[in-house]
């Protein structure tokens, strides 16, 4: 194989081909619009010439001499009996036919007007700026003066008709005047419309050769039945010949004019079509079956498009795909992958002397687990491992081959979910081979990727090279992702049963016995020293589980915080609050405090940020592993569960909360009449109907949190729904409410429902009712049951939601799309500026204050207490 | 408290879950078929003084011709089994009248094969007992209401429309500035042409309908129409002292006096850089044809026109001095649904005019060539039967439609019947249409308010309520008849 080394490209620069060019680079001018003879060879000088590259195996390329797959192909070109616009170009060709003298082809500005754009333009040029606003000057003064400066001659209005006409007052332009007119131009005056002179002269605009590409661009594919289908270029070009040759037969017949320009008229719509058939105001050609061809600017345009199908994006090897699930025994490291795929997917490992053990081993199991698919001999050739050659490779395998050996326990690879919105997206795993046929992941990683297992499906990529995999090992393992490069935050923590079960086990005192408490932490990876029992109960040790929660925590942490139980007592009762909110931890030991969604959540999780900030990376993975286990053998001893019961409300309760709306209603209907006798103060700002229907819905959204309030209370500490809500590990109070006392106003656009029938949203009312019922109150609870009406309502508001969640994935993703395009190629440098490609200075510091958002805390000034702790001494009191 | 399951049992023992598709398909047997042949009439032909006169049209019973050339009747399974499409042959009464003398007796002529709804009333299934369905392969519990195409169980999906001929009346935009507007979508036999009256900025009423490139001015329009003098346009818009002010306004600024005036400023628009004598013609062709067509389409119908305009232009008034509000376009009496039968009736109407035009040219030929004229061998009935079956085997339908006929969804039985029930509004999915896909209060009892996918389609797509009925619209003469006869006076006394 060659090798050629890499090279730094410096620039790109576009241009036209000129005829000579195009002629140039042609290994073959195509005359016949025949593509096979009889026999299904290639006709010489037809569009499937044998010096145009090869694509079938085995055939030689007349040209180069490749082999099919090594040839790159080569270009043919086609002389057009007349020159064609290229319909690319046609607005360029327009405001230049407008700018330049009909006569002498001079632009029609004076010298000095000229050359003052030209230093213009050389200036931009020089700063690497666009010049598009000056040329657009240029065209614009040009076509101005209606007398050319230089001859005097006068200049006639050009109209262009769609999609490649030009008329000058009632004549047509063809095609050979306006290239004869641009061959005039002169060098400073085709600078100064910003084209090239020596790249791009105007001429070449219209097209006099055609550069036929190669074969392998346009491949034929052979049909089951033996026929050759042909690609959409190749019909295309077949069609550019024929009428190409149709055109030169009448010519040289001495056809009438006529005849000649509907030919010509003709091999500018093929031409046109060729190059875009999407083209408005020209009807697609289309394939026999009624189909309209993929012409070249189909191939390049859109999503399947050459650009944004398989440049950006393109389909990948060494990727796996299956659904997932739970599994909380594997670390926030580790990903399972079933053993299938495991035997699918391989990583390339260089035999060495060191190694060749190893590597021989592998290849003499084969295809059973750990073993090899693949080596690659030092020549390039891969040889698949058989039952049957096993033994001869392991014979003859020796440093410098290459063995593909199946993915195995603690081999790094990517995984990622879809949509892949910000970075943690994709992170690296540690393999974990397991039977099944899922991918399992620890919970703890479901928030950054937004999984859930309701039938997730999550791609899998093996890592190649060993720079890769240092790499990812580095930069994207899991534990380096904790922090959320958004908010400096930690993302990945406990969800759900996690925070749950360590509420449980550290609210109020919860006594364990020595067993049930070695039990709580066996899992864990923790030295076990039992710290000194919490005190005695019946002669028995007890230990407590706030005891327990203090074994993971590394020894010398200290934190104080209010966790989301707190009141916000006018006076704080400190470490005696009978919620247990107020959380003090100090040197590895929780001393009060209940442990919730505020202290190990994702997203919020203080306890978690602290330890990735102060500790490391591995700390704090080896704390949310630990954390999970315990809390998760912590509900597995208490149990918890939740049922339809645990909704139920007594009957006193059940009062009040009716009492509670009945109320509202009542208000409801004294502020209607308040504005029906135009007693109602509107609101700063507002209308009196605007003022009413504020205030209505404010009646009724108290009435709601008040009935909440009151179901709340009944319910109590110990219902598992409100432990949940409480702690923060699902749902809501608000949740609670509205199954089970009052499920509150629907709404419409953050509106009362106004809609329907004439004055009214339902026959069921009068006109004009303005009551709470009538515009979509429902005053019962999901428990109780709606009533048809209120169903209705409910509906109503429901739908709203489903609609916008549906309208906001797909516009939220183009919005995405649009603005990763916008700044894909910003780069932090070194001394925290942000440039992009040319190197033009975006922000001269980072984010305007240099600022990393992973690193930030919340982007609140949150460090500076801690540290002013720590300098003051373990006085935490003071501080706070 | 009144034991509702009875009610609903005794509500769906006949068979109402598809009653709606079965019945507009029967209407479209019945009336429709007939409708489309007379709005033809006649064929005309280029040959002197001959046409063909079209008489009775009349659809069989479904069979099928066999390999053998024998005619088999067929039950929809065989259809579903074979995979071939559960069709009947249709039958027209067709005289040649050359020098209004017929020529020939009046024949029957097989003009092609119409797909036939299952359990329609042509189906063979019709009337049959459960026994007797079990013995021809049919379930006796299948809702049928489907058709079935080369083996495919293809429904006609119903379609939700606006309401056409009705006035409404919203708010738009020229240039950054709101103005009223008040939108007919007039149809006539499948034709449908937008007219609108819109206030401009300066308070001045402008028209549009299709073939007018631009907009017209009221009066000006109201004066070709033939109502010339200010009283008659004043009396035909309002006689609301406040309206009138500024129908006077409109008046003053007139462009024109008189009809012949007003009809040549027609013309300059319509036929702009044309001849004179062209441009009058076409103006006369343009006011019966495109404005309004629902009124009718002949000169008689000008007047009814122009009072019609006279009416647009008070709602647009009305809008703009608050009398009335904007016109609620998800409100269910804005809304039509166009059923399987109707849209039968629209391919037929395509499918028919094809054929016609291809009698013509098959007798103009048979006339060149001197051979007797017979319209019985004259007719190719693949014209007719492939532009039938095409769009109901693709979905694609007369107009550009796309999947107006999808293929059953046969997951469940529920499934089926939730397809046969389902609703398709035409609003394209890709736009947000926040208010078209909301559950509108006058949805209750009409529509479903829980069934609707979710998605792109979510509340574009929805399903009937359990009980609904569809009313089917009543002949226009009979209700005209009965207003009359409840006292109501011709305007033309009047006038």
């Amino acid at each position: 194989m060659n090798y050629s080394p890499p090279k730094r490209i410096d620039e790109i620069r576009f241009g036209l081909l000129s005829p000579q060019e195009i002629r140039d680079m042609s290994v073959v001018r195509i005359i016949t619009p025949d593509t096979y003879d009889e026999d299904g060879f290639p006709i010489d000088m037809g569009l499937m010439d044998p010096r145009l590259g090869v694509i079938d195996p085995g055939l030689r390329c007349k040209t180069c001499g490749g082999r099919a797959g090594e040839c790159p192909g080569h270009f043919g070109h086609i002389e057009l009996v007349a020159p064609v616009v290229h319909v690319g170009y046609v607005r360029l060709i327009r405001s230049l036919l407008r700018a330049i003298c009909r006569e002498c082809s001079r632009l029609l500005l004076t010298d000095e007007v000229r050359d003052h754009y030209l230093h213009k333009i050389k200036e931009l040029k020089k700063i690497k700026r666009p010049i598009d606003d000056v040329v657009r000057e240029v065209f614009f003064e040009a076509r101005k003066n209606t007398i050319c400066p230089h001859c005097g001659a006068e200049q006639r209005e050009i109209k262009y008709e769609k999609p490649t006409s030009f008329y000058e007052g009632e004549e047509r332009l063809m095609p050979t005047e306006i290239r004869s007119r641009f061959e005039k131009m002169i060098d400073e005056d085709i600078l100064a419309v910003g084209m090239d002179p020596k790249r791009a002269r105007p001429e070449w605009m219209i097209l006099t050769v055609l550069p036929v590409p190669p074969v392998t661009v346009r491949p034929s594919i052979t049909l089951e039945s033996g026929q050759r289908s042909e690609d959409d270029l190749t019909h295309k070009l077949v069609d550019i010949i024929r009428i190409s040759q149709r055109f030169q037969e009448n010519k040289e017949a001495g056809a009438p004019q006529l005849i000649i320009e509907d030919l010509w008229e003709l091999l500018q719509y093929h031409v046109t079509t060729y190059l875009d058939n999407e083209v408005a105001g020209v009807p697609p050609a289309r394939h026999r079956s009624g189909r309209p061809l993929k012409t070249l600017s189909q191939r390049l345009k859109g999503k399947e498009g050459r650009f944004r199908g398989s440049l950006s994006g393109k389909r990948v090897n060494f990727s796996a795909r299956t659904v997932i699930s739970p599994d909380p025994n594997l670390s926030i490291n580790e990903v399972g992958v079933p053993l299938d795929i495991a035997t699918e997917l391989t990583v390339p490992m260089h035999v060495t002397p060191f190694n060749i053990e190893e590597c021989k081993e592998y290849v003499r199991r084969g295809s059973k687990h750990p073993g090899a698919n693949y080596v690659v001999r030092p020549d390039g050739r891969r040889v698949k491992i058989l039952d049957t050659n096993a033994d001869e490779i392991v014979e003859m395998l020796e440093p410098g081959w290459i063995v593909e050996r199946h993915l195995k326990d603690g081999d790094i690879v990517l995984f990622n979910r879809q949509p892949s919105l910000h970075r943690p997206s994709i992170m690296a795993h540690e393999v974990k081979v397991l039977p099944g046929k899922t991918f399992r992941l620890n919970l703890a990683v479901c928030p950054p990727y937004n999984a859930d297992f309701d039938g997730d499906e999550m791609n899998l990529h093996a890592l190649q090279t060993l720079e890769a995999q240092a790499e990812a090992w580095i930069l994207m393992r899991v534990q380096e992702n904790i922090l959320s490069p958004r908010f400096g935050g930690p993302i990945i923590g406990g969800i759900h049963d996690h925070v749950t079960g360590l509420f449980l086990l550290t609210n109020g005192e919860k006594k364990f016995s020595k067993r049930d408490f070695v039990e709580l932490l066996k899992k864990c990876d923790i030295e076990i020293k039992l710290p000194e029992p919490a005190g005695y109960e019946d002669e028995k040790p007890y230990w407590t589980g706030k005891q327990a929660f203090s074994m993971i925590l590394p020894n010398d942490f200290s934190i104080l915080y209010k966790n989301g139980l707190c009141q916000r007592c006018s006076e704080c009762k400190k470490e005696k609050c009978e919620n247990e909110a107020y959380v003090v931890i100090e040197n590895g030991e929780l001393k009060c405090g209940a442990i919730d969604k505020k202290g190990i959540g994702a997203f919020e999780g203080l306890i978690l940020d602290r330890i990735v900030k102060e500790y490391s990376s591995s700390d704090a993975a080896r704390f949310i592993n630990n954390f999970t286990l315990l809390s998760i053998r912590s509900i597995m001893h208490f149990g918890f569960s939740f049922g339809l019961k645990d909704e139920d409300i007594d009957h006193t309760a059940k009062a009040q909360i009716a009492e509670v709306i009945r109320e509202a209603e009542d208000r409801v209907a004294r502020l209607i009449d308040a504005y029906k006798n135009g007693e109602l103060e509107p609101a700063p700002g507002r209308t009196i109907e605007e003022t009413l229907e504020l205030r209505i819905m404010e009646e009724l959204g108290k009435a709601r949190d008040s009935a909440g309030k009151i179901a709340g209370k009944q319910m109590g500490m110990t219902n598992p729904a409100v432990i949940m809500a409480r702690s923060g590990a699902r749902g809501s109070m608000l949740n609670l409410t509205q199954i089970a006392a009052c499920v509150g106003q629907q709404s419409v656009r953050g509106e009362r429902i106004r809609r329907g029938y004439r004055d009214r949203t339902l026959p069921h009312f009068e006109q004009g009712d303005l009551g709470a019922e009538a515009h979509g109150f429902v005053k019962r609870g999901y428990k109780e049951g709606l009533s048809p009406i209120e169903y209705f309502f409910h509906a109503i508001g429901g739908r709203e939601g489903l609609v916008d969640t549906a309208v906001r994935t797909s516009q939220s993703g183009y919005l995405q799309r649009r603005l990763i395009n916008a700044l894909q190629d910003l780069e932090v440098e070194y001394d925290g500026g942000v440039r992009e490609t040319r190197g033009v200075v975006v922000q001269f510091l980072y984010g305007e204050d240099g600022v990393d958002p992973a690193k930030s805390d919340h982007a609140s000034p949150e460090v500076i207490k801690s540290i002013v702790s720590d300098v003051v001494g373990k006085d935490l009191e003071k501080v706070v | 408290m009144l034991d509702r399951r009875a009610l609903a049992r005794a509500y769906f023992t006949k068979e109402k879950l598809v009653s709606h598709h079965i019945n507009s398909f029967n209407e479209f047997l019945r009336h429709g078929m007939q409708r489309v042949v007379d709005e033809e009439g006649i064929i005309e032909t280029n040959i002197e003084d001959t046409y063909v006169k079209l008489g009775k049209i009349r659809v069989e019973n479904p069979q099928f011709k066999e390999a053998d050339g024998a005619f088999q009747r067929i039950f929809p399974n065989e259809a579903r089994l074979r995979n071939i499409t559960y069709s009947a042959p249709i039958k027209l009464e067709m005289t040649i009248i050359q020098n209004g003398v017929a020529v020939g007796r009046t024949q029957e002529a097989d003009i092609g094969e119409l797909p036939i709804m299952v359990l329609s009333e042509k189906c063979n299934l019709y009337g049959l007992t459960p026994e007797e369905m079990v013995e021809h392969g049919e379930d006796p519990l299948d809702p049928g209401g489907y058709f079935i195409v080369n083996g495919a169980e293809r429904v006609v999906i119903t379609l939700e429309d606006l309401a056409p001929n009705r006035i409404f009346v919203e708010y738009g935009e020229q240039y950054d500035e709101p103005i009223e507007i008040a939108k007919v979508y007039s149809q006539r036999f499948g034709y449908r042409a937008l007219t609108t009256v819109e206030r401009n900025r300066k308070s001045i009423l402008e028209v549009s309908f299709p073939s007018l490139p631009g907009k017209i001015n009221f009066v000006t329009l109201m004066r070709a129409l033939g109502l010339e003098s200010d009283e008659d346009i004043l009396k035909s818009v309002s006689d609301n002292p406040e309206i009138i002010k500024f129908v006077l306004e409109n008046l003053e600024e007139a462009e024109v006096e008189t009809k012949e005036q007003a009809m040549a400023v027609l013309g300059s628009k319509v036929a702009a850089g044309q001849a004179r004598d062209y441009q009058e013609k076409r103006a006369n062709y343009v006011l019966d044809r495109y404005l309004l067509p629902h009124i009718g389409n002949s000169e008689e119908d000008r007047i009814a026109k122009a009072k019609y305009l006279g009416r647009m232009a008070e709602a647009v008034l009305e809008l703009a001095i608050g009398l009335r509000p904007e016109d609620d376009k998800d409100h269910y009496a804005n809304k039509r649904l166009r059923l399987a039968g109707d849209l039968m009736e629209d391919l037929f109407r395509v499918a028919f005019n094809r054929l016609t035009r291809d009698i013509k040219y098959q007798l103009e030929r048979a006339s060149m060539r001197n051979r007797e004229l017979n319209v019985s061998t004259i007719v190719r009935s693949d014209v007719l039967t492939e532009r039938l079956i095409h769009p109901l085997a693709t979905g694609n339908w007369v107009g550009g439609r796309t999947g107006v006929s999808q293929l059953l969804d046969r997951n469940d039985y529920i499934s089926a019947l939730s397809h046969l029930r389902r609703v398709i509004s035409p609003l394209s999915r890709t736009q947000s249409h926040f208010e078209a896909r909301d559950l509108h209060p006058t949805q209750w009892g009409r529509l479903c308010p829980s069934e609707t996918p979710e998605g792109p389609n979510c509340g574009l797509v929805k399903n009937f309520a359990q009980m609904v009925e569809i009313s089917i619209g009543s002949d226009e003469e009979e209700v005209i008849d009965t207003l009359y006869k409840l006292g109501m006076e011709d305007w033309r006394v009047a006038l």
